[in-house]
């Protein structure tokens, strides 16, 4: 019982090194962005588009709306494939097929997002360049590259969601006499609902986070939205401006406020992925 | 089992009828896998100009052996680093912890720690170890950036790991008169054990992938050898920036040979601790 209380203590002293470093983490972020804020205010920058740190404007309207076309094209993109592979892998395919097609979707999960933007690049930009007659950079090659890569994340949850309706369920409205169509579209879905919600919110996340398969086809200009120029994203606008703003200037606060941000939406995610999960249990 | 007696059950309907969604759904299926296959096949060929022992292995500039190598530790530290650290937290959070308002308040927080974009990370670690306390932008850097990416995931995977073994095992233990850690030690961890160890493997192929946070943490050049304070550029900040600086043809087969290797070693990590995974499990 001893042994208990000295493991007890060291995991206990695991545990808080973890904790303490997280928080500074977010301390560390939290300044640099106060000090943003007390020195621009805070709704002044979300309203501003005008992004020219040499002139001291740090709006981040265009960064902010970039984000969020992005994240929602992408999922806009995706919605069918992660339809069409996660009933495939989980109803229509059985045995060894089935386990090769997940062993295949979870590689792909693998695959790192530098080659994501390195398909952006050689396959997508160019595509894009062909068919519109533009430079090819902008937010529809982003949203087309994160959907791409967001496409085995989603779709493998999704499929282990719908592998676990229970097939009372199943037989139930088989043997009631729907086909297998309605079965699927009225019984198998809407039962999935919330492990469909939860990896619904795992795609926003990850392709919220993106930076730099996002970075290597959006184009890196601060431009409120528009679909086929250069546009930019709060993660890529960090990426590019890092280097150009040292600590301690101005400019390096506003990094801090758009980090700041990040993680305030990405909490807000979790914590509406804790409440879909209680909405299965119940 | 169960499936197989609702479509045993299918010829009471006439055959085919009521399938159609299906059949385009699969019919989609296929064309996303495609897509998806579009993302490699590519990438493999225009690697192969490229891929020669030079590149692969030489000491010339140019070859990518000194990024291979600054990946391979980079990664393999910061995962020695941050798996132990880990385990002891998440072993506490299962094992001894009693549940309560606490756990699920630092679920929350594991959570939403685990999805802060990499990018944020690598401006904490700048400003703080860069800026703050004059670390070079070097491997060692870069290490500490990695640990901090991998410390949040890796806890999650180590409490959901645990979290399978069923509550029971503990009830029968402790009812044999083990104590808490003899429960967790002898019986706890082995059965968890295959589990963190395939999701570990996850884990280090997601950090060798990292490249945002390693650009301006480990930086975008190798040095003579590895050093750990030396430059250290891994394959995957290479890839990214032959491909957003060169343009010339030679550039982009090289970028597309780094990916190839890249690659390469995500899915060897994969397969290897998959394999460990299924020995230890056969074993147990």
């Amino acid at each position: 019982m001893r042994a208990d209380r000295i493991a007890a203590l060291v995991m206990k002293g695991a545990l808080a090194l973890f904790i303490a470093v997280w928080v500074m983490v977010a301390v560390i972020v939290g300044a640099g962005a106060w000090r943003f804020v007390s020195a621009n205010g805070l709704v002044g920058p979300l309203v501003s588009s005008r992004w020219s740190p040499l002139a001291a404007h740090y709006g981040i309207l265009a960064f902010v709306v970039g984000s969020m076309a992005v994240t929602g094209l992408a999922l806009v993109l995706a919605a069918p494939g992660v339809l069409a592979l996660s009933v495939t892998g989980a109803r229509i395919l059985r045995g060894a097929p089935q386990r090769a097609f997940i062993q295949i979707l979870t590689l792909f999960v693998a695959v790192p997002s530098v080659v994501y933007g390195w398909w952006g690049l050689s396959v997508a930009v160019p595509l894009i360049r062909r068919l519109t007659g533009t430079a090819g950079f902008g937010p529809l090659s982003a949203g087309i590259v994160l959907a791409v890569m967001i496409v085995p994340t989603f779709s493998i949850m999704a499929l282990q969601t719908l592998r676990q309706v229970p097939s009372s369920l199943v037989e139930g409205s088989l043997g009631l006499g729907a086909s297998e169509d309605q079965t699927l579209w009225h019984v198998i879905l809407p039962a999935s609902r919330a492990g469909l919600s939860q990896g619904f919110l795992v795609a926003v996340g990850r392709a919220l986070g993106e930076t730099i398969a996002v970075q290597m086809v959006i184009g890196g200009q601060s431009r409120v939205l528009s679909l086929l120029k250069p546009g930019a994203t709060l993660t890529t606008q960090l990426l590019t401006d890092l280097a150009l703003m040292p600590a301690r200037t101005p400019g390096h606060d506003a990094l801090d406020f758009m980090a700041l941000w990040l993680m305030i939406l990405m909490a807000v995610l979790v914590w509406l992925q804790s409440r879909v999960r209680g909405m299965s249990r119940g | 089992m169960a499936d197989r007696q609702w479509r045993g059950a299918r010829p009471l309907k006439p055959p085919g009828q009521g399938r159609a969604a299906h059949k385009i759904l699969a019919g989609m299926a296929v064309l996303a896998v495609l897509l998806l296959l579009s993302v490699i096949i590519p990438l493999v060929a225009q690697a192969v100009p490229a891929l020669n022992a030079a590149f692969l292995f030489g000491r010339a500039p140019g070859s990518i052996a000194p990024e291979a190598v600054n990946t391979v530790t980079m990664v393999a530290i910061s995962a020695a680093v941050s798996f132990p650290l880990a385990l002891l937290a998440g072993l506490y959070l299962v094992e001894f912890a009693r549940p309560s308002r606490w756990t699920r308040a630092f679920d929350q927080f594991t959570g939403t720690v685990l999805s802060v974009p990499s990018i944020v990370v690598g401006l904490v670690v700048v400003d703080v170890a860069v800026v703050r306390w004059h670390w070079p932008v070097s491997t060692l850097t870069g290490i500490l950036a990695l640990t901090l990416m991998n410390w949040p995931l890796t806890v999650a995977l180590v409490v959901e790991a645990l979290q399978s073994v069923p509550g029971l095992y503990r009830d029968g233990s402790w009812a044999l008169g083990a104590s808490r850690w003899q429960t967790v030690t002898r019986l706890i961890l082995p059965l968890a054990l295959p589990q963190m160890i395939e999701q570990g493997g996850m884990a280090v192929a997601r950090l060798m992938g990292e490249t945002a946070v390693l650009i301006y943490t480990a930086g975008v050049n190798v040095g003579p050898g590895w050093a750990l304070g030396g430059p250290g550029e891994s394959l995957a900040v290479h890839l990214w920036l032959l491909r957003t600086e060169g343009v010339t043809d030679l550039a982009s087969s090289q970028a597309a040979a780094t990916g190839v290797v890249l690659l390469g070693l995500v899915f060897l990590v994969l397969w290897g601790s998959r394999r460990l995974a299924e020995w230890l499990q056969d074993t147990a």
